[in-house]
């Protein structure tokens, strides 16, 4: 197992070296003038200006030396500078990350403890009306384009029945806290500051609750599978015929051993939300990196897409290596990916 | 085996055993078929149909459902229930495309991996790593930013994205299945390495790919739908029906626009969900072949 | 059981102690907040904030706030007022023009305008060779006469300069306090001058505001210059917050979290009716259009004058406007605003299908031929291109025409205009100042301009008409009626080109809570943010 582990791990950096390099190459190869961002259109047959843009931005080296520079500046946290905003993309990811790792914290917590209240409810109440009306509302979460429902959701709680506030982190009038960790929820708490905290919370339900119902769907199926198994198992007849009632044998005995599996997933649902949230960040104008990914490839900030990417594959990769561990390490006899 | 003399056995032809299995399917995973069913169907006969012109007016526009347009008027003034069924034969095909392309290729390569092994098994397993390191949303919005927007290069990004679960998937079975011993008898008997794969390996590895390319044709026809919301997959005017809810986003008090797309996505993903499960139900309680 | 009971009753008096107090700390603190701060919400698209490179909508908004220029347009959005130059002259010729310079004008850090900073800033907008920096074109000297008179002198006639210089992109920068920061403002700041992220953090303005915070996509924070020497603005802060589409700016409007939304267009301004939000609609100058590439490789000799004129009859003008803006604008004639000098008299193009299928039968066309539009794929203005080209196809299909669409990015747009792939394209244009030379200056088929070069691409003489140089010459070489007449013979001479054609003038929707005074629109500045006040 732990051969498995070190192993893996060492795969890492490899994988991050392909990332980086298909991020590269993917993002060279765009169409359309990545000149046209940064010299004005006035000046394009002006080749003095032209020239000295392109040398600015390395844009008149051949590609292997572009390559080159590229990763050893990436090596050294320097992605580039964004066409668009004109600062350093690592800084303008910096920036936003706090953001998107907020909501995808926030959609994992209500995603699995729903998921898992769920699960754990029609496991006990297996093919009663509960059952299926749960796992109906799990398995639309995860089927009904998160666009949409985010759509609707805001239309409804935001606009109809005004539950929630707006769009964006928080009332563009406050001043955000100033912290440590950059989730505005926490900092607020930290800061002592309750109606901040309750404003940002607020703020930050209605997306967080769109993005989670997208994964309500697999936790509940993976808790009430698990759960019906364990439910099966010698350890629990024997419990029963000892006369413990239906809820201690569910919590005591079961719950404990399917749980495994959960935390397997856990990994999973953390790379599956991190897809989700590129578009519930557009729809509810969260400044986080998902945001900031649709508007690149809307135009073509070529240096943009590349960060990006690399920055959303790198957090994609340690989830899902996350989960191949812990995998492994839950069913020590089953490898994955050999 | 029949003795002459004896009456031959009349049994259900391939048809008939066919829809014997499928009898055997969940409620839910026969109303995942009829589903399908209904979509390809509207997907050939369309044209046929005598409904509204979805790319000409068929009224005025933004207005909500009535009598004449049961859901309403885009925009545009255009038919929306007439575009969500033509939508259909954009969405549908393509995903089907994607997912038959991804599980060739995807397929074929794992095959090799999983039967050549050594180098070939180490090349075509990392590349698949890469691949599958990124988010797939990402990458095909990076690709399909590189090659512009419209339908075919959307569909081009997503079998790029697609590609490495079927390898995986088509190499696992082949590792498993290769140690058996009918495999073994068939080399002793001294069959040819391509012989051995194509018919000793491979007709038992497709359950898992099956069950999960019903599965993967629900999320393709997502993320088709999400590209074209972000502008980088179906042109207009097409009725693709990610587009479809993008303008009726920007029409949000307009809520009929998004609502027939909106629910046809849902119930194509539904539909292959119910169908995927109810296959996997099927495969497990006969157990691995 | 005793236990569980207790706990259930604690569990509900904190679940509603929590809502309780949820409640009341939300009313109190927003309560509070809402006194000082002004919100406006758009779809920000800023390219940069310094002045010489800023060139877009959300600019205007905050150049016209943190930087002054010399003169500026008056709520009648035709007058030229004083600002930072209290009174100003020229020669007969409009060759020479002098500016005398407030004394009490300051800068945000206290020291005062001079001479030598209106200098230095001309000259650095020249020079950087950006955007805007085509406002200084023409510009033979820049004089400090004396530390409160300025002399520009210009190589050719120019009626039209005291305008150019009322645009919010002539903004007076603080020469010493930019240079501090990395600016250079002499001939080689074009490839020397390095200040574009210094400006991202800092304003070095004469202006009511200064930069407080820019997160780009996100925000940007203004906060009351205190140093102003003119009458205090309102607010002590505004925030300009990015949401991106129409419905959501509505949404965010009707619950008070932004006081005024920019872009909400006429369709969901129909649906507000909320007591809390007034929505005004004004004419605005701002038009978008369509234009033929008769030069492209597939148009070669096709796209005639006459098939040209053909085709502009079988667009269904009124229809378009229906359909793009809800009926909420206006047809406008030439492409050049309508208000603008020269408009006056024109009349816009009308539809005449049958007349349009005669003539493109008569120049063999009858069956019908294939174009390609490529457009970039946005809305603005309340105006959705994809929609406007929709309709444009399902015109010209009446004709026999077939459209096909391709809406890009505006990067790859910005490449096939220049390599001759479009036949048709579509885009919008909002004026930089008060005067009609700069649609000449863009517009007009002179040799060497940018649609030209487009609309010709290999073969610019096809396209190219000389006596629109002329005309323009003359305009800036005369004033008053003289010169407005020359614009309108202009606007018919392009109007007879047949290259750009406008489809529509949308009105623009103003949209503001009901307790914000003081929102007008400007043609040069977007929104004057010093104007408005809370009631």
């Amino acid at each position: 197992m732990l051969r498995y582990i070190i192993r893996r791990m060492l795969g890492v950096p490899f994988l991050l070296l392909g990332v980086a390099s298909v991020a590269f190459i993917l993002s060279q190869s765009t169409k359309g003038d990545p000149l046209s961002a940064l010299v004005p259109e006035r000046m394009m047959n002006n080749p003095e200006i032209v020239n000295a843009v392109k040398a600015q931005w390395g844009l008149d080296q051949p590609l292997p030396v572009r390559y080159v520079v590229y990763m050893k500046n990436l090596v050294q946290g320097d992605m580039g500078t964004s066409f668009n905003t004109r600062r350093p993309i690592a800084r303008d990811i910096a920036d936003r990350l706090p953001a998107t790792l907020e909501l995808v914290a926030a959609a994992m917590i209500i995603g699995t403890t729903l998921g898992m209240g769920i699960g754990l409810l029609s496991a006990r109440f297996r093919y009663s009306i509960f059952d299926n009306a749960a796992r109906g509302f799990a398995l639309l979460g995860s089927s009904v384009p998160i666009f949409w429902s985010g759509l609707i959701m805001l239309y409804i709680f935001s606009v109809q029945l005004k539950w929630t506030p707006g769009t964006g982190r928080l009332d563009a009038r406050t001043t955000p806290p100033e912290g440590g960790t950059g989730f505005y929820t926490i900092d607020a708490l930290l800061a002592g500051d309750w109606p901040l905290f309750v404003e940002a919370a607020s703020h930050l339900a209605l997306p967080a609750f769109v993005l989670g119902w997208s994964v309500i769907g697999i936790v509940a199926r993976l808790v009430r599978s698990s759960l019906l198994d364990a439910l099966g198992q010698d350890y629990v007849r024997t419990a029963r015929a000892k006369g413990a009632s239906e809820r201690v044998v569910l919590i005591n005995h079961a719950l404990r051993n399917a749980l495994i599996p959960v935390l397997t997933v856990l990994g999973f649902t953390f790379a599956y939300l991190i897809t989700g949230a590129v578009l519930t960040e557009a729809i509810f104008s969260w400044p986080g990196i998902g945001s900031y990914a649709v508007a690149a490839a809307r135009s073509l900030d070529y240096p943009a897409i590349g960060g990006v990417t690399i920055v959303g594959a790198t957090a994609f990769l340690l989830a899902n290596l996350a989960t191949d561990i812990a995998y492994a390490w839950a069913n020590p006899r089953i490898k994955v990916g050999g | 085996m029949s003795a002459a003399g004896e009456p031959a056995r009349v049994g259900p032809g391939r048809a008939g055993r066919l829809l014997q299995f499928l009898d055997r399917l969940p409620v839910t995973g026969k109303i995942g078929i009829v589903v399908l069913l209904f979509w390809l169907i509207t997907v050939l006969t369309v044209q046929l149909w005598p409904i509204a012109d979805p790319l000409m007016m068929a009224g005025r526009r933004l207005q909500p459902p009535s009598g004449a347009n049961w859901l309403g008027t885009d925009a545009l003034g255009r038919d929306v229930l007439s575009r969500t069924l033509h939508g259909a034969a954009y969405t549908i095909p393509v995903a089907f495309m994607v997912v038959v392309s991804a599980v060739i290729i995807g397929s074929s390569v794992g095959a090799a991996a999983g039967y050549l092994g050594g180098w070939t098994d180490a090349v075509i397993m990392r590349a698949a790593d890469v691949t599958l390191s990124f988010p797939p949303i990402l990458l095909a919005m990076t690709v399909a930013a590189t090659l512009g927007p419209g339908l075919p290069n959307a569909g081009l990004a997503m079998v790029i994205v697609w590609w490495p679960i079927y390898a995986r998937l088509m190499r696992a079975q082949v590792l498993e299945v290769r140690t058996r011993e009918h495999v073994e008898a068939a080399i002793a008997g001294g069959a040819g390495k391509t012989r051995v794969l194509v018919v000793h390996i491979l007709p038992l590895c497709w359950t898992p790919t099956l069950i999960n390319a019903t599965m993967d044709f629900g999320q393709v026809a997502l993320l088709a739908a999400s590209l074209s919301f972000i502008g980088l997959g179906a042109v207009p005017p097409s009725p693709e029906w990610g587009s479809m809810i993008s303008e009726g986003a920007a029409k949000f008090y307009s809520w009929w626009i998004a609502f027939g797309p909106g629910m046809a996505i849902l119930s194509v993903v539904l539909a292959t969900s119910f169908l995927g499960d109810g296959l996997r139900d099927l495969f497990d309680r006969r157990g691995p072949k | 059981m005793n236990t569980a009971f207790s706990s259930n009753l604690r569990k509900q008096t904190l679940r509603s102690g929590m809502l309780l107090g949820t409640v009341s700390a939300m009313f109190f603190g927003t309560a509070l907040a809402a006194q000082d701060t002004l919100v406006v919400g758009r779809s920000m698209d800023v390219n940069s904030l310094d002045p010489a490179r800023a060139f877009c909508d959300t600019c205007q908004i905050y150049l016209t706030a943190v930087y002054e220029p010399l003169i500026t347009l008056g709520a009648d959005n035709q007058t030229l007022e004083p600002k930072l130059a209290t009174s100003w002259s020229n020669n007969d010729d409009f060759t020479e023009f002098t500016f005398n310079l407030n004394p009490d004008a300051v800068f945000s850090d206290g020291s005062p305008v001079e001479a030598s900073d209106v200098v230095w800033t001309f000259e650095r907008l020249r020079n950087l060779k950006g955007s805007p920096s085509f406002l200084m074109d023409g510009t033979k000297s820049i004089e400090a006469i004396d530390a409160h008179t300025v002399k520009v002198t210009v190589d050719a006639p120019n009626s039209e300069f005291l305008n150019k210089v009322s645009a919010p992109y002539t903004g007076i920068v603080n020469a010493e306090a930019a240079m501090a920061g990395g600016a250079i403002g002499d001939e080689t700041a074009a490839t020397a001058d390095g200040a574009e992220g210094w400006f991202l953090e800092n304003s070095v303005g004469s202006g009511p505001f200064t930069l407080s915070k820019y997160a780009p996509e996100d925000e940007l924070r203004l906060a009351r210059n205190d140093s102003y020497y003119g009458p205090a603005p309102a607010f002590g802060e505004v925030v300009i917050t990015q949401i991106q589409d129409s419905v959501s700016q509505a949404q965010a409007l009707e619950t008070g979290s932004i006081d005024i939304a920019m872009q909400i267009d006429a369709d969901t301004a129909k649906s507000i009716n909320n007591p809390d939000v007034t929505t005004s609609i004004v004419a605005s100058f701002n038009f978008v259009y369509f234009a033929f590439m008769p030069g492209s490789e597939a148009m070669k000799d096709k796209l005639t004058p006459n098939v040209r004129e053909a085709l502009t009859l079988a667009v269904d003008y009124d229809g378009m406007l229906e359909f793009t803006v809800g009926g909420n604008g206006n047809k406008i004639a030439a492409p050049i605003p309508n208000g603008f000098p020269g408009t006056a008299n024109l009349t816009p193009r009308s539809q005449d299908v049958e007349k349009s299928k005669a003539m493109l039968a008569e120049a063999g066309l009858g069956d019908g031929f294939e174009m390609e539009a490529v457009y970039p794929n946005d809305n603005v203005y309340g105006v959705d291109l994809n929609i406007m080209m929709q309709k444009l196809q399902q015109d010209f299909a009446q004709v026999g025409v077939e459209v096909k669409l391709k809406p890009v990015t505006y990067p790859v747009w910005r490449e096939d205009m220049a390599s001759g792939s479009a036949d048709l394209t579509a885009v919008y244009y909002a004026p930089d100042y008060f005067g009609s030379g700069q649609y000449a200056a863009y517009f007009a088929m002179t040799p060497g301009s940018t649609w030209v070069k487009r609309a010709g691409y290999k073969s610019p003489e096809t396209v190219v008409n000389e006596k629109e140089g002329e005309i323009y010459a003359a305009a800036l070489a005369a004033s008053g009626d003289q010169s407005v007449a020359k614009y309108e013979e202009l606007a018919k001479e392009m109007m007879a080109d047949n290259i750009i054609i406008p489809l529509v003038s949308p009105n623009l929707v103003l949209a503001y809570r009901s307790d914000i005074t003081g929102v007008r629109y400007s043609a040069c500045c977007n929104l004057p943010l010093a104007e408005i006040a809370r009631k």
